[in-house]
């Protein structure tokens, strides 16, 4: 902060500003190390994942600097889980170190932000966060986003459900009241629909709610064969710990559409996940090279199984790397083009980048906890039931990149 | 001390702190926030430390301002100053409903009153997502450009902010020091008996509301422009806590104070977020200190510090008439 103190800023700074575009739109040299921001939150309430999420980085950059010989490194900076605080780190990391790469945003507001900014700068970013609107209505050239949609989630979780499950009829929502709630309970609408199911009845409730007894009662009193939470994080975790203290979990089938993944399961333990189904964007069982591959790495690494955070922060970090190196540029624009319409190995299997929205083609998985006595090791939580790729067209998404 | 409390001293200071944040910060964005966040700050200084109204709702006021600045910078095109008019506009007319009904109430229900106040707001900019983008925010504020002078670049918007700062610094400056601002306190220091006296105290209050509110918005909407976003977390509650802790840090019942709470936080936050996670133990830390031990914040350090040296530095009986002069000068709370 108070390095370049002296002289400087007043006159210097607007000179120097409009040095600086000059400097990074040239082609790196082979020495030249690459620094990859990865903006997540590290403080409040989400640090947990910041933390993860950091990992997964270095561990890109550590192998990506083996890979090309040149050295690569993070730079973690810490968004608090508050767009203000995102943007303003991404713009310092653009003015003050040159960033043009940045892999991370959990949280939507603040991951829509950041999107905005890399645009402005001629930088790329690249997210897991699940907001529609990021490869949707406000999608934008230089923002890419790994994790699957919310159509995609309710299309590989509740029409496989649906199948196995042909005598239940009767389905219960609760769903969290803004546009990500309603995007999941829109598609799941659609899907009953089509299904002859009929949807008995949906709770709403708000972004800071805690809990879930009322919601749950009005559940009971539906009688409905299968009871569909749609909110994600803690607030999952709270209606299915409550949901199973009421006995829920003995009068009907419970599906959480949206879960953390590894980090949701070790906090609500085998008891309560056991015979539930999930849904997910990555688990560490997935068989493919791809994810054999990190597993190991970060299990040698970092002893400790890979989550979705430290999962999805890897990848977005590699494909950046691999793409600036291809592309032998950080400039968002050259990256960017490297990035569209990829196809590679990646974690879940072969993955696509498509062009016309940046959205990565991917499998969404769905889980079902495993009992504590079938659990191969303390991380075996669940076994896959199916997995598959269910996307809306760009068009349909509403992505006008222009 | 009768120096440092002097209201030109004051504005000197505050000068000096906008002249000097660019030297030795490399952040424009930090440097734009804390002089952003010191007016939000002054404005809740206004309301607790010289009318004595402890007020969660000032995230209300700069989240009314941020939205003012994305809907109608993006979707209308309004010209930046007439945006900022409207802005302050509007944050003093909700701040005068606010006020009108939250004082009915003293003490805890004061306090009450506005932190339901803050949610009910929350949750309106929350389910009208399709006037505030809901949790997504109002993307694409751009920043101003006027009369062909380009403020986009993050310094030259920093002197942008830094020349509305310093002009409504030395406003409020003078308000305080005012018949007005007098009055303020003398409320603060005895309610009733300035209602005995005559003043229509309810009036003086509301009045203190809309001055808080209109300030606080005009942050609000200068805050949206430099990040580019109108945020909901903005009109949180949390953006109220924030605004109170650094009003309580700095020191309350003195205008260059809030600049020193809000740059205080605001440089803590930056250095400390990159060295350990938990960084807000730290602050809750720093808090109870200040709530034990430094109850007029670190501007009542500087002032302790200040008689200290000028004491021995004089060693004369002059020194013990010092003493007076300091009770007087700070309501004589010390």
């Amino acid at each position: 902060m108070i390095n370049r103190r002296r002289l400087l800023q007043s006159g210097a700074i607007a000179g120097a500003s409009l040095l600086l575009p000059g400097l990074a739109g040239r082609a790196f040299s082979a020495s030249e190390a690459i620094t990859v921001g990865i903006p997540v939150p590290i403080s409040g309430p989400f640090a947990a994942n910041g933390k993860f999420a950091s990992l997964g980085g270095i561990l890109a950059a550590e192998e990506a600097s083996r890979e090309f010989g040149r050295q690569v490194k993070t730079l973690d900076l810490d968004t608090e889980g508050k767009p203000a605080t995102a943007v303003r780190k991404v713009q310092d990391a653009f003015d003050n170190n040159g960033i043009k790469l940045y892999a991370g945003g959990i949280l939507s507001s603040e991951s829509l932000a950041m999107g905005k900014e890399a645009l402005r700068r001629n930088g790329v970013f690249i997210t897991t966060a699940g907001a529609d609107e990021i490869t949707g209505t406000d999608c934008n050239a230089a923002t890419f986003r790994w994790s699957v949609p919310t159509y995609g989630a309710i299309e590989q979780t509740v029409r496989p459900l649906v199948d196995m499950l042909p005598d239940a009829k009767r389905w219960y929502t609760i769903t969290p009241q803004y546009v990500f709630g309603d995007g999941l309970l829109n598609v799941a609408k659609d899907i009953f629909k089509e299904k002859g199911i009929e949807h008995v009845g949906n709770s709403y409730h708000s972004l800071t709610e805690k809990e879930f007894s009322g919601y749950l009662t009005n559940a009971i009193a539906a009688r409905p064969d299968v009871l569909l939470i749609l909110n994600f994080g803690s607030q999952s975790s709270d209606t299915l710990r409550q949901a199973v203290s009421f006995g829920l979990k003995n009068r009907m089938t419970i599906l959480v559409a949206w879960a953390s993944g590894l980090e949701q399961f070790e906090a609500l333990g085998p008891d309560i996940c056991e015979g539930v189904y999930f849904g997910a964007q990555y688990w560490h069982g997935v068989d493919t090279p791809g994810n054999q591959a990190l597993v190991k790495s970060v299990r040698e690494r970092f002893d400790l199984t890979p989550n979705y955070s430290l999962a999805g922060s890897y990848i977005l970090t590699k494909l950046l790397v691999d793409a600036a190196v291809k592309a032998g540029s950080i400039d968002g624009d050259k990256v960017a083009a490297e990035l569209r319409g990829k196809t590679y190995e990646g974690l879940t299997g072969e993955e696509t980048i498509r062009a016309q929205d940046n959205q990565v083609i991917k499998d969404y998985y769905l889980l079902k906890g495993k009992a504590k006595k079938d659990m191969a090791d303390k991380d075996d939580f669940a076994e896959i039931v199916s997995q598959g790729k269910s996307f809306l067209s760009p068009e349909d998404a509403g992505c006008k990149m222009g | 001390m009768k120096t440092i409390n002097n209201p030109i001293f004051h504005f000197f200071l505050a000068a000096l702190t906008v002249v000097c944040l660019p030297l030795f910060l490399r952040s424009g964005v930090l440097a734009s926030e804390i002089l952003i966040f010191g007016l939000a700050v002054a404005a809740c200084n206004l309301l607790l430390g010289f009318t004595g109204l402890l007020s969660f709702g000032q995230g209300i006021f700069f989240g009314v301002g941020s939205y003012v600045a994305g809907i109608l910078l993006t979707r209308y095109q309004i010209p930046v100053p007439l945006m900022l008019l409207l802005s302050v506009v509007l944050g003093a007319l909700i701040a005068v409903a606010v006020g009108w009904l939250s004082i009915r109430r003293q003490g805890v229900y004061f306090v009450m009153l506005t932190l339901a106040f803050s949610q009910f707001f929350f949750f309106l900019a929350y389910s009208f997502s399709g006037l505030t983008g809901g949790d997504n925010g109002i993307l694409d504020v751009p920043r101003p450009v006027i009369a062909g002078f380009d403020f986009t670049n993050l310094w030259s918007y920093y002197w942008f902010v830094a020349v509305i700062f310093l002009a409504v610094f030395a406003l409020m400056l003078r308000t305080t020091q005012s018949t007005f601002g007098r009055t303020l306190s003398a409320i603060r220091e005895n309610e009733a008996r300035a209602s005995a006296v005559g003043f229509p105290v309810r009036a003086f209050k509301i009045a203190a509301f809309a001055i808080s509110g209109a300030v606080t918005a005009l942050a609000g909407a200068l805050h949206a422009m430099l990040i580019g976003v109108a945020p909901l977390s903005s009109i949180e509650y949390h953006t109220s806590e924030i605004i109170l802790i650094m009003t309580i840090i700095g020191g309350s019942g003195n205008l260059f104070a809030s600049l020193l709470g809000a740059g205080t936080y605001m440089l803590l936050a930056d250095v400390l977020s990159t060295i350990w996670p938990r960084w807000l133990l730290l602050l809750g830390v720093a808090l109870i200190v200040v709530a034990l031990f430094m109850q007029r914040g670190l501007w009542g350090l500087i002032e302790t510090l200040v008689s200290h040296i000028t004491a021995t530095s004089k060693r004369t009986p002059n020194a013990a008439t010092e003493r007076p002069l300091h009770r007087q000068a700070d309501g004589g709370k010390a």
